[in-house]
């Protein structure tokens, strides 16, 4: 009876220091840095959850095929008489632009990818593209929907990589109105809702006197460089806030509702129109890394 | 835990990542996870309890940008109370199975909104004492169900 005991007490003991141990690793979790957390959650995402992710992209992929093809085809006729109406845009456009003695464009160029959404806790405003770094994809490249701008890209894998959408907390992007009078710059962010479904835009830091008229476009004004210039945000809505004498907020009626999106280009930027091709004259070896 | 209860635990967490991951039902499927991990728990002990809770908890967060470690923390913490509360919820009354149910997922929801980025949470009523309150009930039904389709005879008298 009483070696029983003793190893009662024992077993309990340890319990004690297993649960002990593994909250405090808990804890040590929560308030690791982002990029271990990254390493840790990439990790298990090509190991034990690899299967449910090939189960979740054809799922997604059998979905989208059947709901979309009317969509799709809708699509497909609407750019092909855009295309055979603007056969001379281009031509003409470099012609001005010899004459101005202008660059040219940056170039870019799009990569397609299906937009994939988990389901677990805490994976809101989060999503999956299956695209990655062999497809030229790189971490803080701009995602966009035929509508407008959905989000960015964070985490990039070989074969997918991760992003977060516009309702994102740490979500900013420069952006700039075009309206008759000129143009008002600022800083978009996301406005969380009392649900998610009313989460919005917001756009930050116009000049006090600028007088912005609702369903005036937002587009992205390029400033920073992590998003090219000129891609659809929203319609300015009603004001949000005011510092008198200094700066006005506006809402922004978002081009795309990420709930809505199923597909999806990456905005990739060629090496040439890069700092990255400094770095790579400069010095061979030196050609990794994504941040701008 | 016998074979039979293991293959069970087993098959809810991966149900649960098949619904949730593969088919991507979100919040339209039960939560049975945490119900994995109650069940388990009862049986593995404290330590047993916290380590499955541990690991799941990994599981969840791997797609978590907004506050990982969340689910880490509160299912190691369910997973040890699932085995300190062995001794209150006992027999086979469907009150006290569904009030087991309902207060793991509950707790678990607590303990996990708690400890999330104050940026990306839900206003506490909304999340702890609406949301909740519902998923914890769709819970403590598939649980019902799960224990009396599955584990019948093995169920504490």
């Amino acid at each position: 009876m009483a070696g029983q005991a003793q190893g009662g007490r024992k077993r309990r003991r340890r319990d004690f220091h297993v649960v002990l141990g593994l909250v405090l690793l808990s804890l040590i979790t929560i308030n690791l840095p982002v990029e271990s957390q990254r390493v840790i959650g990439n990790g298990l995402r090509e190991s034990i959850l690899r299967p449910f992710i090939e189960v979740q992209r054809i799922v997604v992929r059998t979905r989208a095929r059947a709901r979309d093809y009317l969509v799709v085809r809708d699509q497909l006729d609407s750019a092909l008489t855009f295309v055979a109406s603007a056969t001379t845009l281009a031509d003409e456009n470099r012609q001005l632009r010899d004459l101005l003695a202008l660059d040219g464009r940056s170039p870019s160029r799009l990569v397609a990818a299906w937009v994939i959404r988990s389901g677990t806790t805490g994976s809101a405003s989060v999503f999956r593209l299956d695209a990655g770094s062999e497809d030229g994809i790189r971490p803080f490249d701009a995602v966009v929907t035929d509508r407008g701008l959905l989000g960015q890209v964070q985490e990039v894998g070989p074969g997918s990589s991760m992003g977060y959408d516009w309702s994102h907390p740490d979500f900013r992007v420069s952006a700039m109105t075009l309206t008759a009078d000129g143009q008002a710059h600022g800083l978009v962010e996301a406005a969380r809702g009392r649900y998610r479904e009313q989460d919005r835009l917001v756009l930050r830091g116009t000049a006090y006197l600028s007088d912005l008229q609702r369903g005036a476009e937002v587009v992205t004004s390029g400033r920073g460089g992590a998003y090219p210039r000129g891609i659809l945000i929203g319609w300015v809505g009603e004001v949000a806030e005011a510092s008198a004498g200094w700066d006005i907020s506006y809402y922004v009626e978002p081009a795309v509702y990420p709930g809505t999106a199923t597909y999806a280009q990456v905005h990739i930027e060629l090496p040439e129109d890069t700092l990255q091709t400094v770095v790579d004259t400069g010095g061979p070896g030196e050609a990794t890394g994504g941040s701008r | 835990m016998s074979i039979r209860d293991g293959i069970v635990v087993v098959g809810l967490v991966v149900v649960h990542l098949l619904l949730r991951i593969g088919f991507g039902l979100q919040n339209a499927a039960p939560d049975l996870m945490v119900l994995a991990l109650l069940l388990a728990s009862r049986s593995l002990g404290p330590g047993g309890g916290a380590l499955l809770g541990f690991g799941l908890g990994l599981l969840e967060d791997a797609f978590s940008m907004l506050s990982f470690g969340a689910s880490v923390f509160a299912l190691t913490l369910v997973g040890t109370a699932g085995a300190q509360a062995q001794g209150l919820f006992v027999g086979r009354s469907i009150l006290f199975q569904s009030t087991y149910f309902f207060l793991g997922k509950w707790i678990r929801d607590l303990l996990a909104w708690l400890v999330s980025n104050p940026d990306s949470r839900d206003a506490f009523v909304d999340s702890v004492l609406m949301q909740s309150p519902l998923a914890a009930l769709y819970v403590a039904a598939a649980g019902l169900c799960v224990r009396y389709l599955f584990l019948k005879e093995t169920v504490r008298e």
